[in-house]
């Protein structure tokens, strides 16, 4: 931020300097047991206050307009508390008013300056959240969030792995996603209750989102599947994510029964989100076929 | 004797047989209940009271509550397999132990009234099948499709859980296709078709005599003699649309003019109008409703001229048939027939 300022903040100095200068000029030094050291103390915090107004402002906001009226509002406030300070110190001749102008002046006029920039501000304000809130609106218009999980639902994830599927193609880089489904979900359902069901599902959506990684897309895609997208990730890389997932599930199973689950890594390498969710189910399928053949007794 | 039907204002429906199992899974994820219960006149404290009831209106504006504070399209495939493994429905538990999907069926219909009053099923064969369709018993606002998958769900879960097989069973539903068709064929498991014109469950004959597992005769009947106590609690009432539907399927050659019906009803024919105009229809339209379902039936089910349709269903000549046929499928009589034989 501060070297868009440059300028003005040369500006400020040159301009203090030469206040200084007209001061050092036009009166002399008091004496030493002439000084109100309580005046002092209190003109000297305000102009450091309003200093570090100006360091703020030019700390945090954008070049433009309103950033301007703020700025030189401020900037004669602190010109007129620098005189005001100075004049502590140094006695003017009685027959010269300038110096008494120069110091109380510029308050009033950098007060009305500094509102009008204030006013703007409150305008940009608004209008960004405004802004902001219309996002909002968007994202609860469409209710891409379950209730229940507090994961995205199928929809966002159908956008964003379109998005993600030309971004990763673009800058060909390997694109992973992890399928998980429930097994026999409603058996479980059925036997516990679905408030049962419902307790597990949060349960193990927070775990999804806990162990995933923070780029990573955890989604419910349905009843009893999730889907996470791992972006920039290769599919060694994916599986063993998987097995760490796994042990993670054991830990959490280990205290009452609770259903099976199937895990299924795969590359998307499919150029639409549409086929690639119907890979992903076909992955699925398969996955639940295999361990189905590995369970039966030999 | 007039027969009687029951309003929105009519507390015909159990807070225990859906409402509380709703709001729990509402809760569940994350909806206040104060906010549910707006608009409603259901008191917190009630919800638990054994025999606490509600009436359509506030049994409405529950659904609309719950969809406005929540997007979870999943709600209504809970609902239903909620409700059929409810502790608190003897209803559900009974048709649990029936010996047989046709006694289950049987038993669902007989107690409908417990469980979903909005709600009738008409029930017919066709081709070694076993059509229910279903209908609102009073008009449902916008919540005919959160209704209706309810019941479809409850009947899915049943038939998933006894006899366990969905091979051969069908879904119609008259709402129109979801942009996401993955949610019911997920829960369901079976083949869904949408903007159908009615709400039907469609299902092998040969599934309704296969013996259940859990058959318990002992238990079926202890859980019926709980539905019949119940019965004399809840009186067996059926809607104004159902009523007028079966007061003019049952006179069909004849047609039945307004008067009439609200004669039978034991209502002025102003009040009937009155009425149906509550529930978002008119009587032409639910005359034309029964004639429309029973010229498809027939249709399907075997050979019939045109002329002896016609005849049947209360039209002066075999055009005005066929001109009504066309509008309600948009096919002639003969496309519909061909169509249907082919398949």
């Amino acid at each position: 931020m501060w070297q868009h300022h440059r300028y003005k903040i040369l500006f400020s100095a040159l301009l203090l300097l030469s206040g200084l200068v007209l001061a050092v000029n036009t009166g002399n030094a008091k004496p030493g047991n002439e000084l109100d050291w309580l005046d002092v103390l209190g003109e000297g915090t305000t102009l450091l206050v309003a200093c570090g107004w100006l360091g703020l402002i030019i700390g945090s906001r954008p070049a433009g307009r309103v950033t301007e009226w703020l700025y030189y509002g401020s900037l004669l406030l602190v010109f007129s508390y620098f005189l005001d300070l100075l004049d502590e110190f140094i006695r003017y001749p009685e027959h010269l008013r300038l110096m008494s102008w120069l110091e109380s002046l510029p308050a009033p006029v950098g007060m009305l300056i500094l509102t009008y920039g204030l006013v703007g501000w409150h305008r940009e304000q608004r209008a960004i959240n405004r802004q902001l809130r219309g996002r909002e609106l968007y994202l609860r218009d469409h209710q891409l969030i379950d209730p229940l999980t507090q994961l995205y639902g199928m929809e966002y994830l159908q956008a964003v792995l379109q998005r993600e599927i030309e971004l990763h193609q673009s800058q060909h880089k390997s694109l992973s996603m992890l399928v998980l489904d429930i097994n026999n979900f409603s058996g479980f359902n059925r036997r516990f209750g679905v408030a049962a069901g419902d307790v597990y599902l949060s349960k193990l959506s927070e775990l999804l989102s806990n162990q995933l990684r923070h780029s990573d897309v955890v989604c419910r895609y349905a009843g009893d599947r999730f889907i996470a997208l791992l972006p920039a990730t290769a599919l060694p890389q994916a599986h063993i994510m998987v097995q760490h997932l796994r042990q993670q599930l054991v830990q959490m199973a280990a205290n009452n029964d609770e259903p099976e689950l199937t895990i299924q890594a795969m590359a998307v390498q499919q150029g639409c989100a549409k086929m690639a969710l119907q890979a992903a189910n076909q992955a699925l399928i398969q996955a639940k076929a295999t361990s189905s053949l590995k369970l039966q007794p030999a | 004797m007039p027969v009687c039907s029951f309003s929105y204002q009519d507390k015909v429906l159990l807070l225990q047989h859906g409402s509380t199992e709703l709001l729990a899974l509402a809760q569940r994820r994350g909806a206040q209940l104060h906010k549910l219960l707006n608009g409603t006149s259901i008191f917190e404290q009630d919800l638990h009271k054994p025999h606490g009831r509600l009436h359509h209106a506030d049994w409405l504006k529950l659904l609309q509550n719950c969809q406005q504070q929540l997007n979870s399209p999943e709600l209504p495939f809970l609902l239903g397999s909620t409700l059929l493994n409810s502790r608190y429905i003897s209803l559900c538990q009974s048709v649990q132990y029936a010996q047989n999907l046709r006694q289950a069926l049987a038993q669902l219909y007989y107690f409908r009234h417990q469980l979903f009053p909005g709600i009738y099923a008409k029930v017919h064969r066709q081709q070694q099948k076993l059509v229910i369709e279903l209908k609102p018993a009073l008009g449902l606002m916008n919540q005919h499709s959160f209704m209706m998958t309810t019941v479809c769900a409850l009947l899915i879960s049943l038939l998933k859980l006894q006899p366990g097989s969905l091979a051969g069973v069908t879904i119609r539903l008259q709402q129109t296709a979801p942009g996401q068709l993955l949610q019911h064929q997920r829960y369901w498991g079976c083949d869904v078709s949408f903007n159908q014109p009615c709400d039907s469950l469609n299902l092998p004959l040969s599934l309704l005599h296969q013996q259940f597992a859990d058959a318990d005769p002992a238990k079926f009947r202890n859980a019926r003699r709980t539905c019949l106590q119940l019965n004399r609690v809840l009186k067996a009432q059926r809607g104004l649309l159902e009523n007028i539907y079966t007061l003019q399927q049952r006179a069909l050659p004849i047609l039945l003019t307004q008067q009439q019906v609200a004669d039978a009803l034991g209502i002025s024919g102003s009040s009937l109008k009155r009425q149906l105009s509550q529930h978002q229809t008119n009587f032409a339209h639910l005359i034309d409703q029964v004639r429309r379902d029973a010229a498809r039936k027939m249709l399907q089910q075997g050979y019939c001229s045109n002329r002896q349709l016609a005849l049947k269903l209360g039209y002066s000549d075999e055009h005005n048939f066929r001109r009504a046929f066309k509008r309600w499928t948009g096919l002639l009589p003969s496309d519909f027939r061909n169509l249907f034989n082919f398949n």
